[in-house]
């Protein structure tokens, strides 16, 4: 048994307080993101843009408006996602281990988007359609290999994914290998999460669907403290649990469908944001959700703005960098929290 | 009368000011999109190697301020500002160059940098040589496209005389099967999709490895044993030793004419690689490896 025994209720001020607050620090890595990169814009250009200053040059106005922002968005709406997709998928598995990446989510819709890519589909909206099913797909997969006959074990759930996403890795792998398509060999960086192409049209098509989906993803964060809690004592307590399960899994694979279509493969951003989010605030849904899609947004934020600095003019794929952190990350929790976790 | 006069002077001054306005050009790139330059380009970043050694060729390298990694031909490119590597561009630094033109390569360029430049108010004229004639065609069109016609043509019609002269001596020769490897670990070559193709075709040889389906295929030794090539060309960075290795590890297998014969060369694969006017000079020395007994010189 995990700690989801909620010890005093949780006061909706209480949520909003803390939300607002990582609402105020996001603002803030978002400003001190626009101000670092590889050409110098300094804090005052910085002013005259967002205040219209018209003796701003033309160049600052240009990389903080064309090209760091709109990454920006991008790197935060993605960083939201993946951690929102993480979170949930803890919940419903029982599992601190899972998350989209480590389940194969992530590379379906990868698959989906090179299969696309090979079907000569649009950018804007064939490719994320494609991710998108590919996503679908990997977790139906995943959930018929895991399936017994009481519910959903979740570590042969994890074995599956981690099956999945081995399998769908080499079948991109081979796509590169054979393709004739110059497209492709370009590819290599975005299957290590590239956020280098983003404009504003990306963000335009993500931003619509995650609202909805962090809605109805929050609407049933009571259930998720139940489903945590054990599948049986939830259905006693009257949660639809298949149905509720459904709807996390279908919300989760759009969302992250769309995100892989235009960033790529970014590991780790859901596993350690929302266990970060656990150990300081506690297992209540009702404000883990909202604490680690912000906390996602942010640490992908700060992730990718190292990514484009640290070896600048030239940049590392965003993956690199949250791998880097996440990886040592991921052997810490298994050694200190993995035995607590498994036991439910 | 004399307001009669003024009116007539200042129409003639806005008739100039209008065709001086309208001068820009517009071209049609590789890939068929418009790309319009309303005065010819005098700040040009180029995203590609090739690219560089192209504009340097054509006598514009003062106008070149900015370059990818890797641009270290001629050498004086190489003191130019760098803006990432050709696959992987840095925007900020292209637009913190301010630059009025830049020439990109749709063979490694990744499409969605290309539009953030187009956005950034920056005319992006991309090609895309296949062959070793399409490179010819390319350095007049870029010839065209910053103001240099007249050089961009003699240097082309040099570069086909040299060309048509390698196709004209070879052509009646018969043509020997040739192996050539472009990496050692594993062992890899090339298909008829490639420019490695191309050069080995008009030199007059027969690419052993032309209809593997992968476009950079690995091959074994056991096939090159069953293949029997009677050249083997080694693609190598210059003045590296490793290479020397590479080289010898074939000599071992005397079952192969082109061990049997000496026929084992390295060719550097800047004069290869680059769809560049150095290829010219990479189809010259390919030639002579597998045509040395025709009078060269």
């Amino acid at each position: 048994m995990i700690e989801t025994t909620i010890k005093r209720p949780l006061s909706p001020m209480r949520v909003l307080c803390i939300s607002l607050a990582l609402c105020l620090f996001l603002s803030l890595t978002i400003l001190i993101s626009l101000l670092l990169g590889t050409a110098e814009v300094t804090m005052k250009q910085l002013w005259g843009v967002f205040t219209g200053d018209p003796d701003v040059k033309d160049m600052a106005n240009l990389i903080v408006l064309n090209i760091r922002l709109p990454r920006i968005l991008l790197a935060g709406l993605a960083g939201f996602s993946l951690s929102l997709g993480g979170v949930v998928f803890q919940a419903l598995l029982r599992n601190p281990l899972a998350d989209p990446f480590i389940l194969g989510v992530s590379s379906g819709g990868a698959f989906g988007a090179v299969l696309g890519i090979i079907l000569g589909l649009s950018f804007s909206l064939g490719i994320p359609l494609m991710s998108f099913g590919g996503a679908l797909l990997t977790i139906y997969l995943v959930l018929l290999m895991g399936r017994r006959k009481m519910g959903m074990e979740s570590s042969t759930i994890l074995l599956a994914g981690v099956i999945i996403n081995a399998f769908f890795t080499a079948i991109i792998m081979f796509f590169i290998a054979t393709a004739a398509d110059d497209r492709l060999h370009t590819m290599l960086f975005w299957l290590y999460g590239d956020l280098s192409q983003s404009g504003y049209s990306q963000s335009l098509v993500i931003a619509p669907a995650l609202v909805v989906g962090f809605v109805a993803l929050y609407s049933l964060a009571r259930h998720l403290n139940l489903i945590t809690a054990g599948e049986e004592t939830a259905l006693q307590l009257g949660v639809d649990v298949e149905r509720a399960k459904m709807i996390c899994f279908l919300v989760v694979s759009l969302i992250i469908g769309l995100v892989v279509a235009f960033s790529g493969l970014i590991g780790f951003v859901g596993l350690i944001v929302p266990h970060l989010g656990r150990m300081i605030f506690g297992s209540d849904h009702r404000l883990l959700i909202p604490v680690s899609a912000l906390g996602g947004a942010i640490f992908l934020i700060i992730a990718d703005t190292v990514a484009r600095t640290v070896i600048s003019p030239s940049e590392l794929p965003v993956g690199v960098i949250t791998a880097f952190i996440g990886a040592p990350f991921f052997i810490y929790l298994l050694k200190t929290r993995g035995s607590k976790w498994t036991r439910s | 009368m004399l307001f009669r006069r003024f009116l007539l002077l200042l129409s003639c001054a806005l008739m100039l000011c209008w065709i001086s306005a309208t001068q820009a050009a517009t071209f049609r790139d590789a890939l068929g999109r418009s790309v319009t330059l309303n005065s010819p380009a005098r700040r040009i970043v180029s995203l590609a190697p090739n690219l560089t050694e192209i504009l340097y060729s054509l006598g514009l390298g003062d106008r070149v301020v900015g370059v990818t990694q890797f641009s270290y031909y001629p050498p004086e490119a190489a003191q130019k500002p760098k803006v990432g590597s050709y696959a992987n561009l840095n925007v900020e630094g292209i637009i913190s160059l301010s630059p009025d033109l830049a020439i990109g390569t749709a063979d490694g360029n990744m499409p969605g940098v290309i539009k953030l430049l187009e956005q950034a108010g920056i005319p992006v004229y991309v090609v895309n040589p296949r062959r070793v004639r399409d490179v010819i065609e390319t350095i007049g069109r870029l010839g065209e496209l910053c103001d240099v016609p007249e050089k961009a043509k003699s240097l082309c019609s040099r570069l086909d005389r040299r060309v048509s002269r390698i196709l004209k001596k070879t052509a009646r020769l018969r043509r020997p099967l040739v192996f050539f490897q472009i990496n050692e670990r594993p062992i890899m070559s090339v298909n008829k999709n490639t420019f490695h193709h191309d050069v080995i075709h008009l030199a007059g040889g027969v690419n052993m490895a032309q209809d593997e389906p992968l476009t950079y295929p690995r091959i074994s030794v056991e096939e090159v044993l069953r293949r029997k090539p009677e050249v083997i060309i080694i693609s190598s960075m210059g003045g590296d030793e490793r290479y020397e290795k590479v080289r010898g590890e074939w000599l071992k297998w005397s079952g192969i004419p082109a061990v049997k014969s000496r026929r084992v060369h390295l060719v550097d694969s800047d004069l290869l690689d680059r769809p560049s006017p150095r290829i010219v000079k990479g189809l010259e020395t390919v030639a002579k490896l597998i045509h040395p007994e025709v009078e060269w010189d």
